[in-house]
């Protein structure tokens, strides 16, 4: 989809705070910010995002040459292949990244720009929106977060709000955001495992 | 055209009564052309099983589909629903299976997948009914991989069956990658029948969670502008049919194998509910007529009508 056509359909969404977010994360990623965006944070923030986005092209590094040890990815009519590609795949992450510690992709200046963009989504989005969003779906709170843990498989993913998502800069398909609490995750997809994660991001509602 | 009030007051009437509230849609582009004859909210929960009523009008070219939803419990009562639909597939003969995630609850051991989705849709397995799931949030992601759940791997994705088109949608994580994809899907889709379904319902009068109105601001302006006509999904552990919104038809079907007791609270938007025991649908697309049946895990049709497509759609 053409970016300008992309921005027209998400102006009608959230009105023109997101176009705030969206001039860091056009920055941070290559592209040409709209030229309505102005902010005297942009710099400091694309600053910050390119960071984020060096960290995570380094964990990919690491995931792919995990994935080398492991079954292709494709379809197949076995659950127990893709149960244990799982947990082969989790199980040479973990080793690879055994001092791995909360932070690492999430630096502070990184959390703390993720919590201006998420308060910045939920503002855009209307409050009641995001949070009604978050409370009518199954907010998942007793899951004790741990950097390079499987994320609990008998614990549902909480869905995460498109408004939150779509002002967070891209992630490629081995990651995803997940919300836990009031917590933002960072999880391979693949090996289900917490990669890092954000302590209260989400504002209370 | 009537008040609001008095909206309410006949959709109240209407679950208490156990009377058919009919869709008053202002400019309809599906109309509700033959009334929900049967539809009720059903209060019957007596164990007496009979063979599934359904009947569908087996028009020639005709697709004929069944959708689940929230099924993966391994329960009894799945397996019962299980068995309803291979009655109503001797008597139908759809050949594909719609699933609106939450397939696999709890564990996802091969065991898992064997007790909560292989044993309790054996019958139509065998008879080469294909299923296509969406993932749902009690759902791993990686089930995408899972062949006999046909999503080719991906999270999200869309398949043709005649004169329609399906698009499986990741409600769970809607980024805008995935709305991009939708955009493009939905704008090159020539067939006259767009069809989406998800686990998160876009409008839903159950109690327990309710509709996303998150998800709902980014993806009814595309439903409506590439001119998507019937959405179907799940999560509230219910079965109901709205009016249709901005054109569009909505159903939610979140009982196939979990069941809120109960739990819907009837509004002005609700056309017809149930949520008194398990069920699932049969569908049958017959050029521009929808003909649906809700069926009850006891067999009773629960709800049933047809919906004509719009020519400008």
């Amino acid at each position: 989809m053409h970016l300008s056509l992309m921005m027209s359909r998400l102006k009608s969404i959230y009105g023109s705070a997101f176009f705030v977010a969206l001039a860091t994360m056009c920055l941070a990623f290559g592209q040409q910010p709209p030229p309505t965006a102005k902010s005297p944070g942009v710099n400091a923030d694309s600053v910050i995002i390119g960071d984020f986005d060096k960290q995570v092209k380094e964990y990919l590094k690491l995931h792919k040459k995990a994935e080398a040890g492991v079954p292709p990815m494709k379809p197949t009519d076995s659950p127990e292949a893709i149960t244990e590609r799982r947990h082969m795949l989790a199980s040479r992450i973990q080793t690879a990244r055994q001092q791995a510690k909360q932070g690492d992709l999430f630096s502070p200046q990184v959390s703390q720009l993720y919590k201006r963009l998420i308060g910045m989504a939920y503002q855009a989005s209307g409050p009641a929106k995001v949070g009604a969003s978050l409370r009518h779906d199954e907010p998942v709170r007793d899951v004790k977060l741990q950097v390079n843990a499987v994320y609990p498989e008998r614990t549902p993913l909480q869905t995460t709000p498109p408004s939150i998502l779509t002002n967070l800069p891209p992630l490629p398909p081995e990651l995803d955001y997940r919300i836990v609490g009031h917590d933002l995750v960072l999880r391979d997809t693949g090996a289900n495992i917490i990669v890092d994660f954000i302590p209260a991001a989400i504002p209370p509602s | 055209m009537p008040s609001m009030k008095t909206c309410v007051a006949v959709a109240l009437l209407g679950c208490i009564t156990g009377a058919v509230v009919l869709a008053q849609t202002e400019t309809p582009r599906l109309t509700l052309v033959e009334s929900a004859l049967e539809s009720k909210v059903a209060a019957s929960t007596t164990e007496r099983l009979s063979a599934a009523a359904c009947e569908l009008p087996d028009e020639q070219k005709s697709i004929r589909l069944a959708v689940i939803g929230d099924s993966g419990t391994g329960g009894i009562e799945q397996y019962q629903v299980g068995q309803q639909m291979e009655s109503c597939r001797a008597k139908s003969g759809f050949d594909f299976v719609l699933m609106m995630g939450d397939n696999i609850y709890g564990g996802k051991s091969p065991q898992d997948f064997e007790r909560k989705f292989e044993a309790p849709y054996k019958s139509l397995l065998d008879a080469g009914v294909k299923f296509y799931a969406s993932i749902g949030n009690h759902d791993d992601t990686n089930e995408r991989l899972y062949k006999p759940f046909n999503m080719g791997g991906q999270r999200y994705y869309s398949f043709k069956k005649g004169n329609a088109t399906f698009f499986a949608l990741d409600s769970n994580y809607m980024d805008l990658a995935q709305l991009d994809w939708l955009e493009r899907e939905l704008s090159s889709t020539n067939t006259p029948w767009k069809i989406c379904f998800m686990h998160h319902p876009l409008y839903s009068d159950g109690r327990y969670h309710g509709p996303d109105i998150d998800l709902r601001a980014h993806l009814e302006p595309l439903f409506e502008k590439y001119g998507v006509n019937v959405v179907f999904s799940g999560h509230d552990h219910v079965y109901e049919r709205l009016k249709p919104e901005h054109g569009i038809n909505y159903f939610v079907l979140g009982n196939s194998g979990e069941l809120r007791f109960r739990n819907l609270k009837a509004s002005a938007e609700m056309a017809a509910g149930f949520d008194t025991d398990r069920s699932f649908m049969v569908v049958e697309i017959a050029g521009d007529k929808l003909y649906f049946q809700a069926v009850s895990r006891t067999g009773q049709v629960v709800d049933s009508g047809a919906l004509d497509r719009p020519q400008n759609r």
